[in-house]
């Protein structure tokens, strides 16, 4: 038997370096959200556009995107972002890991966004839409100005529960080789050999922040949103 | 040229297997779910708190710590406490289809536990009042009941976990994924590597998604 190393976990150099994974860790997630929340609202407007060629490949995009596992888009970005991106910023261009690994989360989690706003914006009465334009609004100045900001309000707890999806998901990084918590626990384990208290230890740190923000999410009353937003943000919770 | 791949790479036999690789994991991992968040959802609803807590508790740590963190855990620390989930081939998928049924299990739990709260309370006071003991009348009053409002949610959980079986390729088992990666990684063409391992995917989810709606209709209509 070996002899534990507990201790370990109070060494300030450990501490630190397990700070870094973990500064990594929420930075991926707060990038991921931004981007998808921005890519996630565009496809929620295009599937609910009135123009075939907006809605048919919205719709597409998200229900092909939704049905593919995210860490398939995240090895995908992780070999393949650099050439894809090289037309754009020159040759010899390297996509830094961290925003592989940024893009294939946001790539994902877009596609749940754009459901979940989508339900959002469906679930207010149409009434609104149809006040806010016999006022003289335009289409897009309605959504802005009526729309939205109501259809936002409602949809924050959903959100807010994917955001926990989206903090799990950011370990599926390190298997790109962002120095995230995983990433940081593999790297001491193999030195320490220790892997019981590693990831015991790299466990209660997700733990304490997705409990936190379920628990919340749930004094929102993710419960009192509508069936349809709620129905929507729970099912693709699991993945 | 695209699509040359597959004229010119001899060992495409590595798809096929990946994916029936991903294919058993599934349905195993499914089923392990299914039994074990049903126990966990009857301990959840349970008339003692203890058994409520522990319910509970299962359902907190599995469902807010990450699946590559649990499945972590389970192929590289439990050989270190003295445990040995298989021989040297078969240890990585036996982590997997176990780290898998785990973890959604407590998401199967979640829905089989809103099913169960979701039967009126008078059913189970006349089962009681007609002589059936607790569990009696939970395994042909209520659980039979909860059936039909559980059986679309459980769908997106199988959805879910079809998807996330590709996380056993992190820990070396070679599924569909891991098929892709070792393509890829053999003829450096992962465009037609990755949209071949996609399109697999597709082939196991979107079959699934579309049978979740259809019932998800049918039952609507149907009650």
């Amino acid at each position: 038997m070996r002899p534990d190393t507990w201790h370990l976990f109070v060494d300030p150099a450990i501490l630190r370096f397990f700070g870094e994974g973990l500064l990594q860790t929420l930075l991926l997630s707060v990038a991921a959200v931004g981007l998808s929340f921005a890519v996630g609202l565009l496809f929620a407007l295009g599937r609910l556009s009135t123009r075939r060629w907006l809605r048919w490949p919205s719709t597409a995009y998200v229900e092909s995107i939704r049905a593919l596992p995210v860490l398939l888009l995240i090895v995908y970005f992780g070999i393949k972002g650099s050439s894809l991106l090289r037309p754009v910023f020159g040759e010899g261009f390297e996509l830094p890991r961290f925003w592989a690994g940024v893009f294939g989360l946001a790539l994902y989690t877009s596609a749940i966004l754009a459901e979940i706003i989508r339900a959002g914006i469906l679930s207010l009465p149409r009434g609104q839409t149809e006040a806010a334009r016999a006022l003289g609004l335009s289409h897009a100045r309605s959504l802005r100005y009526v729309i939205l900001p109501q259809a936002l309000r409602l949809m924050v707890p959903a959100m807010m529960a994917q955001l926990t999806t989206i903090i799990k998901d950011t370990s599926l990084v390190a298997t790109i080789g962002v120095a995230e918590l995983v990433r940081q626990g593999r790297i001491l384990y193999t030195q320490f050999f220790n892997p019981i208290e590693v990831f015991l230890f790299i466990g209660a740190i997700y733990f304490v922040i997705c409990f936190g923000l379920s628990q919340a999410s749930r004094r929102l009353e993710l419960g009192r949103a509508p069936k349809a937003i709620r129905d929507v943000a729970l099912r693709d919770l699991a993945a | 040229m695209p699509g040359g791949i597959v004229l010119e790479f001899p060992e495409l036999y590595l798809f096929p297997s990946g994916l029936w690789i991903t294919v058993q994991l599934a349905i195993l991992s499914l089923l392990g779910s299914l039994v074990l968040g049903t126990l966990v959802a009857i301990f959840r609803v349970a008339p003692a708190r203890p058994l409520r807590w522990i319910g509970g508790a299962y359902v907190e740590i599995f469902r807010n710590t990450p699946l590559l963190v649990q499945l972590f855990f389970l192929y590289f620390a439990t050989p270190y406490i003295g445990i040995y989930l298989g021989t040297r081939e078969t240890f990585a998928f036996n982590a997997a289809l176990l780290g898998l049924a785990l973890y959604h299990a407590a998401y199967v739990a979640e829905v089989v536990r809103g099913g169960l709260l979701g039967i009126d309370k008078g059913q189970i006071e006349a089962a009681r009042s007609l002589g059936l003991s607790y569990l009696q009348a939970l395994r042909y009053i209520q659980l039979p009941q909860t059936f039909r409002s559980v059986i679309p949610p459980l769908g997106n959980v199988s959805i879910a976990l079809v998807k996330n079986t590709s996380l056993a390729a992190t820990i070396g088992v070679a599924d569909l994924l891991y098929a892709g990666e070792i393509v890829e990684s053999r003829t450096f063409r992962a465009e037609e590597a990755f949209v071949a391992v996609a399109l697999l995917y597709l082939v196991l989810t979107v079959p699934l998604g579309i049978g979740v709606n259809w019932l998800e209709r049918r039952l609507q209509v149907a009650r």
